[in-house]
Protein backbone atom coordinates (compact mmCIF):
# COMPACT_ATOMS: atom_id res chain seq x y z
CA UNK A 1 0.00 0.00 0.00
CA UNK A 2 2.88 2.33 0.91
CA UNK A 3 4.35 1.84 -2.57
CA UNK A 4 1.07 1.89 -4.51
CA UNK A 5 -0.17 5.21 -3.09
CA UNK A 6 2.75 7.39 -4.31
CA UNK A 7 2.52 5.84 -7.79
CA UNK A 8 -1.25 6.47 -7.90
CA UNK A 9 -0.65 10.08 -6.80
CA UNK A 10 1.92 10.54 -9.55
CA UNK A 11 -0.37 9.05 -12.22
CA UNK A 12 -3.29 11.28 -11.16
CA UNK A 13 -1.04 14.38 -11.13
CA UNK A 14 0.51 13.63 -14.54
CA UNK A 15 -2.81 12.85 -16.26
CA UNK A 16 -4.56 15.89 -14.73
CA UNK A 17 -1.67 18.17 -15.69
CA UNK A 18 -1.63 16.81 -19.23
CA UNK A 19 -5.39 17.39 -19.72
CA UNK A 20 -5.18 20.95 -18.33
CA UNK A 21 -2.24 21.73 -20.63
CA UNK A 22 -3.96 20.24 -23.68
CA UNK A 23 -7.08 22.25 -22.82
CA UNK A 24 -5.15 25.47 -23.49
CA UNK A 25 -4.08 24.37 -26.98
CA UNK A 26 -7.20 22.43 -28.05
CA UNK A 27 -10.10 24.07 -26.19
CA UNK A 28 -12.65 22.42 -28.46
CA UNK A 29 -11.58 18.88 -27.55
CA UNK A 30 -10.15 19.22 -24.03
CA UNK A 31 -11.78 22.49 -22.86
CA UNK A 32 -14.59 20.68 -20.96
CA UNK A 33 -12.35 18.33 -19.02
CA UNK A 34 -9.91 21.19 -18.38
CA UNK A 35 -12.57 23.39 -16.76
CA UNK A 36 -13.86 20.43 -14.70
CA UNK A 37 -10.35 19.71 -13.39
CA UNK A 38 -9.71 23.39 -12.61
CA UNK A 39 -13.09 23.50 -10.81
CA UNK A 40 -12.04 20.52 -8.67
CA UNK A 41 -8.70 22.21 -7.98
CA UNK A 42 -10.50 25.33 -6.74
CA UNK A 43 -12.71 23.25 -4.42
CA UNK A 44 -9.65 21.40 -3.09
CA UNK A 45 -7.86 24.74 -2.57
CA UNK A 46 -10.83 25.97 -0.49
CA UNK A 47 -10.69 22.80 1.65
CA UNK A 48 -6.91 23.25 1.98
CA UNK A 49 -7.56 26.79 3.21
CA UNK A 50 -9.85 25.48 5.96
CA UNK A 51 -7.23 22.89 6.93
CA UNK A 52 -4.62 25.66 6.94
CA UNK A 53 -6.70 27.75 9.33
CA UNK A 54 -7.17 24.67 11.53
CA UNK A 55 -3.37 24.21 11.43
CA UNK A 56 -2.88 27.86 12.45
CA UNK A 57 -5.25 27.36 15.41
CA UNK A 58 -3.43 24.15 16.39
CA UNK A 59 -0.01 25.85 16.33
CA UNK A 60 -1.22 28.62 18.65
CA UNK A 61 -3.13 26.22 20.91
CA UNK A 62 0.14 24.32 21.35
CA UNK A 63 1.96 27.60 22.07
CA UNK A 64 -0.51 28.46 24.84
CA UNK A 65 0.25 25.13 26.50
CA UNK A 66 4.03 25.58 26.27
CA UNK A 67 6.38 27.82 28.29
CA UNK A 68 7.69 29.68 25.23
CA UNK A 69 7.31 33.43 24.56
CA UNK A 70 4.28 35.02 22.91
CA UNK A 71 1.56 33.23 24.90
CA UNK A 72 -0.57 36.39 25.07
CA UNK A 73 -0.36 36.83 21.29
CA UNK A 74 -1.51 33.25 20.76
CA UNK A 75 -4.47 33.75 23.12
CA UNK A 76 -5.39 36.99 21.30
CA UNK A 77 -5.20 35.21 17.94
CA UNK A 78 -7.42 32.31 19.02
CA UNK A 79 -10.01 34.60 20.66
CA UNK A 80 -10.07 36.84 17.55
CA UNK A 81 -10.39 33.80 15.29
CA UNK A 82 -13.36 32.42 17.23
CA UNK A 83 -15.12 35.81 17.44
CA UNK A 84 -14.58 36.45 13.71
CA UNK A 85 -15.92 32.99 12.76
CA UNK A 86 -19.03 33.54 14.92
CA UNK A 87 -19.67 37.08 13.64
CA UNK A 88 -19.13 36.20 9.95
CA UNK A 89 -21.31 33.08 10.31
CA UNK A 90 -24.18 35.19 11.69
CA UNK A 91 -23.71 38.42 9.72
CA UNK A 92 -22.46 36.90 6.44
CA UNK A 93 -19.17 37.71 4.66
CA UNK A 94 -20.40 41.14 3.49
CA UNK A 95 -22.60 41.90 6.50
CA UNK A 96 -22.18 45.16 8.43
CA UNK A 97 -20.57 43.48 11.49
CA UNK A 98 -18.12 41.52 9.31
CA UNK A 99 -17.15 44.69 7.45
CA UNK A 100 -16.80 46.54 10.76
CA UNK A 101 -14.29 43.91 11.97
CA UNK A 102 -12.43 44.13 8.65
CA UNK A 103 -12.31 47.94 8.52
CA UNK A 104 -11.61 48.47 12.22
CA UNK A 105 -8.93 45.83 12.80
CA UNK A 106 -7.55 44.24 9.63
CA UNK A 107 -7.14 47.41 7.53
CA UNK A 108 -5.47 49.62 10.21
CA UNK A 109 -3.06 46.85 11.25
CA UNK A 110 -2.04 46.18 7.64
CA UNK A 111 -1.62 49.90 6.91
CA UNK A 112 0.60 50.26 10.01
CA UNK A 113 2.74 47.37 8.77
CA UNK A 114 3.02 49.11 5.39
CA UNK A 115 4.31 52.20 7.16
CA UNK A 116 6.85 50.08 9.07
CA UNK A 117 7.82 48.51 5.73
CA UNK A 118 8.59 51.94 4.25
CA UNK A 119 10.90 52.76 7.20
CA UNK A 120 12.60 49.35 6.95
CA UNK A 121 13.26 49.83 3.22
CA UNK A 122 14.86 53.26 3.79
CA UNK A 123 16.97 51.83 6.62
CA UNK A 124 18.00 48.82 4.49
CA UNK A 125 19.03 51.14 1.66
CA UNK A 126 21.22 53.15 4.02
CA UNK A 127 22.74 49.99 5.51
CA UNK A 128 23.44 48.41 2.13
CA UNK A 129 26.74 50.19 1.62
CA UNK A 130 28.09 48.82 4.91
CA UNK A 131 26.83 45.34 4.08
CA UNK A 132 28.13 45.14 0.49
CA UNK A 133 30.74 47.80 -0.24
CA UNK A 134 30.95 47.13 -4.00
CA UNK A 135 30.62 49.29 -7.09
CA UNK A 136 27.21 47.83 -8.01
CA UNK A 137 25.89 48.78 -4.55
CA UNK A 138 26.99 52.39 -5.18
CA UNK A 139 25.31 52.26 -8.61
CA UNK A 140 22.13 50.89 -6.99
CA UNK A 141 22.02 53.65 -4.37
CA UNK A 142 22.81 56.43 -6.88
CA UNK A 143 20.02 55.15 -9.13
CA UNK A 144 17.58 55.08 -6.18
CA UNK A 145 18.51 58.69 -5.30
CA UNK A 146 18.17 59.92 -8.90
CA UNK A 147 14.79 58.20 -9.31
CA UNK A 148 13.54 59.60 -5.98
CA UNK A 149 14.74 63.16 -6.64
CA UNK A 150 13.49 63.06 -10.23
CA UNK A 151 10.03 61.82 -9.24
CA UNK A 152 8.88 64.63 -6.95
CA UNK A 153 9.23 68.43 -6.88
CA UNK A 154 11.73 69.53 -4.18
CA UNK A 155 11.30 72.19 -1.48
CA UNK A 156 12.15 75.70 -2.76
CA UNK A 157 13.62 74.26 -5.97
CA UNK A 158 10.58 72.66 -7.60
CA UNK A 159 11.05 70.09 -10.33
CA UNK A 160 14.62 69.58 -11.56
CA UNK A 161 14.18 68.96 -15.30
CA UNK A 162 17.50 67.15 -16.01
CA UNK A 163 16.84 64.76 -13.12
CA UNK A 164 13.30 64.11 -14.40
CA UNK A 165 14.71 63.31 -17.86
CA UNK A 166 17.33 60.94 -16.40
CA UNK A 167 14.65 59.33 -14.21
CA UNK A 168 12.42 58.80 -17.25
CA UNK A 169 15.29 57.22 -19.20
CA UNK A 170 16.26 54.99 -16.24
CA UNK A 171 12.68 53.80 -15.83
CA UNK A 172 12.05 53.28 -19.54
CA UNK A 173 15.33 51.75 -20.76
CA UNK A 174 17.68 50.01 -18.24
CA UNK A 175 14.97 49.17 -15.68
CA UNK A 176 12.63 47.66 -18.26
CA UNK A 177 15.48 45.81 -20.00
CA UNK A 178 16.67 44.37 -16.67
CA UNK A 179 13.15 43.43 -15.56
CA UNK A 180 12.47 41.68 -18.88
CA UNK A 181 15.74 39.76 -18.60
CA UNK A 182 14.81 38.61 -15.09
CA UNK A 183 11.27 37.74 -16.21
CA UNK A 184 12.58 35.63 -19.12
CA UNK A 185 14.76 33.70 -16.65
CA UNK A 186 11.80 33.24 -14.31
CA UNK A 187 9.56 32.12 -17.20
CA UNK A 188 12.10 29.51 -18.35
CA UNK A 189 12.46 28.29 -14.76
CA UNK A 190 8.68 28.04 -14.36
CA UNK A 191 8.33 26.08 -17.63
CA UNK A 192 11.13 23.72 -16.53
CA UNK A 193 9.49 23.19 -13.10
CA UNK A 194 6.07 22.57 -14.67
CA UNK A 195 7.45 20.08 -17.18
CA UNK A 196 9.40 18.17 -14.52
CA UNK A 197 6.18 17.74 -12.56
CA UNK A 198 4.20 16.93 -15.72
CA UNK A 199 6.48 14.03 -16.67
CA UNK A 200 6.52 12.81 -13.07
CA UNK A 201 10.29 13.09 -12.46
CA UNK A 202 9.77 15.73 -9.76
CA UNK A 203 7.02 14.99 -7.22
CA UNK A 204 6.69 17.75 -4.65
CA UNK A 205 3.37 16.25 -3.51
CA UNK A 206 4.95 13.43 -1.53
CA UNK A 207 4.55 10.97 -4.38
CA UNK B 1 -7.17 36.72 -39.54
CA UNK B 2 -7.43 36.62 -35.74
CA UNK B 3 -8.14 32.88 -35.84
CA UNK B 4 -5.07 32.28 -38.06
CA UNK B 5 -2.87 34.27 -35.65
CA UNK B 6 -4.28 32.31 -32.69
CA UNK B 7 -3.57 29.00 -34.50
CA UNK B 8 0.01 30.09 -35.26
CA UNK B 9 0.54 31.14 -31.58
CA UNK B 10 -0.87 27.79 -30.41
CA UNK B 11 1.37 25.89 -32.82
CA UNK B 12 4.48 27.81 -31.72
CA UNK B 13 3.61 27.28 -28.04
CA UNK B 14 3.21 23.53 -28.53
CA UNK B 15 6.50 23.48 -30.46
CA UNK B 16 8.23 25.37 -27.62
CA UNK B 17 6.88 23.01 -24.95
CA UNK B 18 7.84 19.93 -27.01
CA UNK B 19 11.33 21.39 -27.50
CA UNK B 20 11.70 21.95 -23.73
CA UNK B 21 10.36 18.46 -23.00
CA UNK B 22 12.67 16.90 -25.59
CA UNK B 23 15.72 18.67 -24.16
CA UNK B 24 14.88 17.66 -20.58
CA UNK B 25 14.39 14.00 -21.58
CA UNK B 26 17.55 14.04 -23.72
CA UNK B 27 19.73 15.37 -20.87
CA UNK B 28 17.97 13.16 -18.32
CA UNK B 29 18.92 10.07 -20.33
CA UNK B 30 22.37 11.23 -21.45
CA UNK B 31 23.45 12.46 -17.99
CA UNK B 32 22.55 9.21 -16.28
CA UNK B 33 26.09 7.84 -16.67
CA UNK B 34 27.80 11.11 -15.73
CA UNK B 35 28.82 11.23 -12.12
CA UNK B 36 28.92 14.99 -11.67
CA UNK B 37 27.85 18.03 -13.65
CA UNK B 38 29.94 21.17 -13.32
CA UNK B 39 27.90 24.16 -12.17
CA UNK B 40 29.12 27.73 -11.83
CA UNK B 41 29.57 28.81 -8.24
CA UNK B 42 26.63 30.69 -6.71
CA UNK B 43 27.60 32.16 -3.35
CA UNK B 44 24.07 31.86 -1.94
CA UNK B 45 24.04 28.06 -2.31
CA UNK B 46 27.58 27.73 -0.89
CA UNK B 47 26.53 29.71 2.18
CA UNK B 48 23.26 27.80 2.36
CA UNK B 49 25.06 24.43 2.61
CA UNK B 50 27.48 25.77 5.21
CA UNK B 51 24.66 27.23 7.31
CA UNK B 52 22.60 24.05 7.21
CA UNK B 53 25.63 22.18 8.59
CA UNK B 54 26.21 24.86 11.23
CA UNK B 55 22.54 24.76 12.27
CA UNK B 56 22.72 20.99 12.76
CA UNK B 57 25.92 21.27 14.78
CA UNK B 58 24.65 24.11 16.95
CA UNK B 59 21.31 22.40 17.61
CA UNK B 60 19.45 25.30 16.04
CA UNK B 61 16.59 25.41 13.58
CA UNK B 62 16.20 26.25 9.91
CA UNK B 63 13.24 28.33 8.82
CA UNK B 64 11.96 27.82 5.28
CA UNK B 65 9.37 30.30 4.06
CA UNK B 66 7.46 29.27 0.95
CA UNK B 67 5.66 32.54 0.26
CA UNK B 68 2.01 33.01 -0.64
CA UNK B 69 1.92 31.78 -4.22
CA UNK B 70 -1.14 30.00 -5.52
CA UNK B 71 -0.33 26.74 -7.28
CA UNK B 72 -3.24 27.24 -9.69
CA UNK B 73 -1.29 30.21 -11.03
CA UNK B 74 2.15 31.02 -12.49
CA UNK B 75 3.40 31.74 -8.95
CA UNK B 76 3.19 28.02 -8.19
CA UNK B 77 6.52 27.36 -9.95
CA UNK B 78 8.58 29.15 -7.33
CA UNK B 79 6.58 27.52 -4.51
CA UNK B 80 7.43 24.08 -5.93
CA UNK B 81 11.12 25.05 -5.87
CA UNK B 82 10.60 26.02 -2.23
CA UNK B 83 9.23 22.52 -1.57
CA UNK B 84 12.34 20.99 -3.17
CA UNK B 85 14.52 23.16 -0.91
CA UNK B 86 12.40 22.09 2.09
CA UNK B 87 12.99 18.44 1.22
CA UNK B 88 16.77 19.00 0.99
CA UNK B 89 16.79 20.93 4.29
CA UNK B 90 14.79 18.24 6.11
CA UNK B 91 17.22 15.59 4.84
CA UNK B 92 20.30 17.64 5.75
CA UNK B 93 18.90 18.40 9.21
CA UNK B 94 17.77 14.83 9.85
CA UNK B 95 20.47 14.44 12.56
CA UNK B 96 19.53 17.70 14.24
CA UNK B 97 17.59 17.87 17.52
CA UNK B 98 15.36 20.53 16.01
CA UNK B 99 13.57 19.81 12.74
CA UNK B 100 13.10 22.69 10.25
CA UNK B 101 10.04 24.90 10.53
CA UNK B 102 8.09 26.00 7.45
CA UNK B 103 5.79 28.98 7.03
CA UNK B 104 3.53 29.82 4.08
CA UNK B 105 0.69 32.12 3.15
CA UNK B 106 -1.50 29.74 1.16
CA UNK B 107 -3.54 26.73 2.32
CA UNK B 108 -2.45 24.44 -0.53
CA UNK B 109 1.24 25.25 -0.05
CA UNK B 110 0.86 24.52 3.68
CA UNK B 111 -0.66 21.10 2.97
CA UNK B 112 2.06 20.39 0.38
CA UNK B 113 4.81 21.41 2.81
CA UNK B 114 3.36 19.06 5.45
CA UNK B 115 3.22 16.32 2.84
CA UNK B 116 6.83 17.00 1.77
CA UNK B 117 8.06 16.83 5.38
CA UNK B 118 6.11 13.63 6.02
CA UNK B 119 7.37 11.89 2.87
CA UNK B 120 10.95 13.02 3.53
CA UNK B 121 10.90 11.63 7.08
CA UNK B 122 9.20 8.46 5.82
CA UNK B 123 11.96 7.93 3.24
CA UNK B 124 14.56 8.39 6.00
CA UNK B 125 12.64 5.95 8.26
CA UNK B 126 12.24 8.69 10.90
CA UNK B 127 8.50 9.20 10.60
CA UNK B 128 8.18 9.88 14.34
CA UNK B 129 9.96 13.23 13.77
CA UNK B 130 7.04 14.50 11.71
CA UNK B 131 4.98 17.17 13.44
CA UNK B 132 2.24 18.91 11.41
CA UNK B 133 2.73 22.13 13.40
CA UNK B 134 6.22 22.50 11.92
CA UNK B 135 4.59 23.39 8.59
CA UNK B 136 2.36 26.39 9.25
CA UNK B 137 -0.04 28.70 7.56
CA UNK B 138 0.75 32.10 9.05
CA UNK B 139 -1.67 34.43 7.25
CA UNK B 140 -3.63 34.85 4.06
CA UNK B 141 -2.90 38.45 3.10
CA UNK B 142 0.66 39.67 2.39
CA UNK B 143 0.99 41.61 5.65
CA UNK B 144 -0.79 38.99 7.77
CA UNK B 145 1.55 36.36 6.35
CA UNK B 146 4.63 38.44 7.19
CA UNK B 147 3.30 39.33 10.65
CA UNK B 148 2.60 35.66 11.37
CA UNK B 149 6.00 34.46 10.15
CA UNK B 150 8.04 37.03 12.12
CA UNK B 151 7.50 35.41 15.58
CA UNK B 152 8.76 32.10 14.17
CA UNK B 153 12.03 33.84 13.19
CA UNK B 154 12.35 35.63 16.55
CA UNK B 155 11.23 32.96 19.01
CA UNK B 156 12.29 29.57 17.70
CA UNK B 157 16.12 29.72 17.79
CA UNK B 158 16.45 30.01 14.03
CA UNK B 159 20.00 30.04 12.67
CA UNK B 160 19.18 30.45 8.97
CA UNK B 161 16.13 31.56 7.01
CA UNK B 162 15.49 30.39 3.46
CA UNK B 163 12.81 32.30 1.58
CA UNK B 164 11.80 30.58 -1.66
CA UNK B 165 8.48 31.27 -3.33
CA UNK B 166 6.23 34.12 -4.33
CA UNK B 167 6.53 37.23 -2.17
CA UNK B 168 5.88 40.93 -2.52
CA UNK B 169 7.70 43.81 -0.86
CA UNK B 170 6.46 42.51 2.53
CA UNK B 171 9.49 40.18 2.45
CA UNK B 172 11.52 43.13 3.82
CA UNK B 173 9.70 42.64 7.16
CA UNK B 174 10.87 39.03 7.23
CA UNK B 175 14.48 39.73 6.23
CA UNK B 176 14.58 42.49 8.85
CA UNK B 177 13.34 39.99 11.46
CA UNK B 178 16.15 37.66 10.36
CA UNK B 179 18.69 40.49 10.66
CA UNK B 180 17.47 41.37 14.16
CA UNK B 181 17.67 37.76 15.36
CA UNK B 182 21.17 37.53 13.79
CA UNK B 183 20.25 34.66 11.52
CA UNK B 184 21.38 34.34 7.90
CA UNK B 185 18.84 34.95 5.14
CA UNK B 186 19.06 33.31 1.71
CA UNK B 187 16.16 34.40 -0.45
CA UNK B 188 14.77 34.12 -3.96
CA UNK B 189 11.44 34.99 -5.52
CA UNK B 190 9.72 35.04 -8.89
CA UNK B 191 8.46 38.58 -8.30
CA UNK B 192 10.53 41.53 -9.59
CA UNK B 193 9.61 43.94 -6.73
CA UNK B 194 10.55 41.25 -4.19
CA UNK B 195 13.88 40.65 -5.95
CA UNK B 196 14.67 44.38 -5.79
CA UNK B 197 13.89 44.39 -2.05
CA UNK B 198 15.92 41.21 -1.49
CA UNK B 199 18.96 42.69 -3.21
CA UNK B 200 18.96 45.42 -0.58
CA UNK B 201 17.85 43.51 2.51
CA UNK B 202 18.94 39.86 2.39
CA UNK B 203 22.37 38.37 3.09
CA UNK B 204 22.26 36.29 -0.09
CA UNK B 205 19.76 37.06 -2.83
CA UNK B 206 18.89 34.64 -5.63
CA UNK B 207 18.04 36.77 -8.65
CA UNK B 208 16.11 35.78 -11.79
CA UNK B 209 16.45 32.13 -12.70
CA UNK B 210 18.97 31.37 -9.90
CA UNK B 211 16.11 30.28 -7.63
CA UNK B 212 15.03 27.69 -10.20
CA UNK B 213 18.54 26.18 -10.18
CA UNK B 214 18.21 25.32 -6.46
CA UNK B 215 17.33 21.65 -7.09
CA UNK B 216 20.44 21.11 -9.24
CA UNK B 217 22.74 22.89 -6.76
CA UNK B 218 21.35 21.08 -3.73
CA UNK B 219 21.53 17.64 -5.34
CA UNK B 220 17.79 17.03 -5.67
CA UNK B 221 18.24 14.64 -8.60
CA UNK B 222 19.25 14.37 -12.23
CA UNK B 223 15.91 15.80 -13.42
CA UNK B 224 16.84 19.16 -11.89
CA UNK B 225 20.25 19.17 -13.60
CA UNK B 226 18.65 18.17 -16.92
CA UNK B 227 16.10 20.98 -16.73
CA UNK B 228 18.85 23.45 -15.80
CA UNK B 229 20.75 22.53 -18.95
CA UNK B 230 17.54 22.93 -20.96
CA UNK B 231 17.15 26.44 -19.49
CA UNK B 232 20.76 27.28 -20.43
CA UNK B 233 20.23 26.28 -24.06
CA UNK B 234 16.92 28.12 -24.37
CA UNK B 235 18.42 31.21 -22.77
CA UNK B 236 20.98 31.33 -25.58
CA UNK B 237 18.22 30.74 -28.15
CA UNK B 238 16.33 33.71 -26.67
CA UNK B 239 19.47 35.88 -26.65
CA UNK B 240 20.07 35.13 -30.35
CA UNK B 241 16.38 35.76 -31.18
CA UNK B 242 16.44 39.12 -29.34
CA UNK B 243 19.68 40.14 -31.11
CA UNK B 244 18.27 39.22 -34.53
CA UNK B 245 15.06 41.12 -33.71
CA UNK B 246 17.05 44.21 -32.67
CA UNK B 247 19.22 44.11 -35.83
CA UNK B 248 16.20 43.61 -38.08
CA UNK B 249 14.47 46.58 -36.44
CA UNK B 250 17.65 48.70 -36.65
CA UNK B 251 17.76 48.24 -40.42
CA UNK B 252 14.10 49.11 -40.73
CA UNK B 253 12.97 45.69 -42.00
CA UNK B 254 10.40 45.45 -39.19
CA UNK B 255 7.98 48.36 -38.57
Amino acid sequence: MKKILPITNAIIAVISGLFVLLGYFFPGVFGGIQSTLIGWAIILAAIALLLGIFNLAMVHWKKIGSDGPGKINSIALLVSLIITIIVVSISGPTGSWSLWIFNSFQVPVEVSLLAVLAVILVYAGARLLARRPKWNTILFLVTVLVVLLGSVPLFFVGEITPLSIVRGWLAQVPAIAGARGLLLGVALGTVATGLRILIGVDRPYGG
Amino acid sequence: MEQVLSSITNFLSILFILLCLGLILFYLLSDRRREKINLRSIQAFTHFRRDVDLAVEAGKRLHISLGRGNINDLQGGSAFIGLTILDRCARAASNSDRPPVTTSGDGVITILSQDTLRSTYRSLATEERYDPTNARLTGLTPMAYAAGAMPAIHDEQISANIFAGHFGTEIALLTEAGERSRSLTVAGSDSIPAQAVLYATSDEALLGEELYAAGAYLGAGSAHSASLRMQDILRWVLVVAIMIGAIVKLFGILP
